[in-house]
């Protein structure tokens, strides 16, 4: 296999935010690279800066030092070219599904007609017709959480930045929504970022999984994933699947018992 | 299972089965008769203490009287008159001072550095009361309309204003978030989130903000006038004309309530999203 074409690479980040006690240094010399197509789940122990690694790749937070680089050219960062996505649906409680979904392509000032010819057709491909018109607090959580979906994919961003998109959710919603995520990165051909604590989740969606350290962050390992199938089901009865469980558990220290 | 505890149990479900019996009253129109039923017998009371003596008429007044002054009023038109100005002043001043002040409070958002600047200032102002203001107000606008609204104005605006930055303020940063990372600008956010999700507050002061406008309109009308119910009230009340002043008041009273009414449409047909659909109802 030829070495994959790099499409995203974290040089060198750092970030620390004030505190009480002086500055508290949250990513210390982050450095790994997304290739084009690629799935890549980021694990790692809680508060170890998952999340500020997304806010820094979105725009929403600088980095102290380092750099990005997108496609060969150093960015300030990929706001507007990223969907981003999160445990809370954050759908607008305001707008029905249809103008939620609307939402980005708004902003991006695309064509009102065409963009609502857009919306519809996405909302139908996911099962949400007859929906158009309902306010989000009128739908299931795992409803809720497709009309995210659908309003992150619908901008066609070129990178998906996941943050624990299915972690609210009741298990089999959850195999659900996956099924349909890997199904939609397949038909639109997208990179997806995901940073999840569970680490089952992890192995059966990604090709890769970058393993963080504890707060000060750096990059602890990168594991390729080699499953034959990366359907939520399918992956999880792959012999090889409990292997790499086991492998990422023992690089994240996990403890099983109370007195360790 | 002992005795005493399915005892116990029979008298919990019992308990529970009585709880769940409707009070017939409980309906649109049991209530509305209900509440009827307590304003007749309030007047009836009043009546009967005033012409059994219990109570002085000169300084109570008495509902029959009320009722003959207004009955008067409706024939000579002047009840009309009178609250039509009140009603114009109050409107006038309710409508300038929520748009000015939610505007001011609104665009308060854009910059952090001027909304501090300002904190301050606004907090001073907003402890004057506004009322003290009234003898200076109509020296600048003088004895006319413009006084009363803008009495008005003064009242409402610093509300809205207040409302309306606290809420901006308070707007979802995860949702501005979300926005900005696809690409938004400030001025979309600001359209985007910050003003629909100031709605809800803003309307809330509009119930307020009625209120406030009624107390403008009459108190201008109280210091000088020739027009409007706070001017009959005034007139009468120096005159010991109490039957005239409650025929002032109650007729405030019931303006009052069909504003406050109006807001609740209003809220309705602005927040749609608001409006509580299906879910469950529980017993507490």
């Amino acid at each position: 296999m030829s070495s994959p074409k790099v499409q995203l690479r974290l040089n060198g980040i750092r970030k620390s935010f004030p505190g009480k006690q002086g500055p508290t240094q949250v990513l210390d010399g982050l450095t790994f690279d997304i290739h084009e197509r690629d799935f890549v789940s980021i694990i790692g122990p809680s508060g170890c800066g998952k999340t500020t690694v997304f806010n820094i790749i979105a725009g929403l937070v600088d980095p102290d030092e380092g750099m990005l680089m997108y496609r060969g050219q150093e960015v300030d960062s990929l706001r507007g070219k990223v969907g981003y996505m999160m445990q809370k649906d954050l759908l607008f409680p305001w707008r029905t599904v249809l103008d939620n979904v609307l939402l980005g392509l708004e902003t991006k000032g695309v064509d009102p007609r065409q963009a609502m010819d857009t919306a519809r057709e996405y909302l139908s491909t996911f099962g949400l017709s007859g929906f158009e018109n309902a306010y989000p607090k009128m739908l299931s959580g795992g409803m809720r959480q497709r009309v995210a979906l659908i309003r992150t994919l619908v901008l066609d961003p070129d990178i998906l930045l996941l943050d624990e998109p299915f972690s609210a959710l009741d298990y089999q919603t959850r195999l659900y929504l996956e099924g349909i995520l890997m199904e939609a990165v397949e038909t639109f051909h997208k990179t997806v970022i995901l940073v999840t604590h569970d680490i089952d989740e992890a192995v059966a969606l990604s090709k890769r999984v970058v393993v963080l350290s504890q707060r000060p962050a750096r990059v602890k390992a990168v594991h390729d994933i080699a499953l034959n199938e990366h359907s939520p089901i399918a992956a999880r009865s792959d012999p090889r699947f409990s292997s790499y469980f086991n492998t990422l558990c023992a690089e994240l220290d996990i403890q099983t018992r109370a007195s360790a | 299972m002992t005795e005493m505890a399915q005892l116990a149990k029979t008298s919990v479900r019992r308990h529970l089965r009585a709880s769940k019996r409707r009070n017939v009253f409980d309906s649109t129109a049991g209530r509305s008769a209900l509440q009827i039923l307590a304003v007749v017998a309030f007047f009836l009371l009043w009546e009967v203490a005033v012409r059994m003596e219990w109570l002085n008429a000169f300084l109570v007044g008495q509902p029959s009287g009320v009722l003959h002054v207004l009955v008067s009023m409706v024939a000579d038109g002047s009840l009309f008159v009178d609250t039509g100005y009140t009603v114009f002043e109050a409107i006038l001043g309710f409508a300038f001072g929520t748009v000015i002040g939610s505007v001011i409070g609104l665009t308060l958002w854009y910059s952090a550095f001027v909304a501090r600047l300002v904190e301050p200032f606004i907090a001073a102002i907003n402890s004057v009361p506004k009322i003290a203001l009234a003898p200076i107000i109509i020296l600048w606008f003088g004895t006319g309309l413009t006084s009363k609204v803008a009495l008005a104005i003064s009242l409402t605006s610093i509300v809205a204003l207040i409302t309306a930055y606290q809420a901006a303020k308070d707007a979802d940063k995860d949702l501005q978030a979300l926005l900005f990372s696809m690409g938004a600008s400030k001025h979309q956010i600001f359209k985007r989130v910050i003003t629909p999700s100031t709605l809800p507050a803003i309307i809330a002061t509009f119930r307020i903000n009625i209120g406030f406008a009624l107390v403008g309109a009459v108190v201008g009308e109280f210091i000088s006038s020739q027009h409007g119910l706070g001017h009959v009230i005034y007139v009468a009340s120096s005159l010991y004309d109490l039957n005239t002043v409650w025929a002032g008041l109650f007729t405030l009273m019931l303006v009052g309530f069909l504003f406050y009414q109006m807001v609740e449409v209003t809220e309705q047909r602005l927040l749609p999203w608001k409006q509580q659909m299906g879910g469950t109802q529980i017993n507490v």
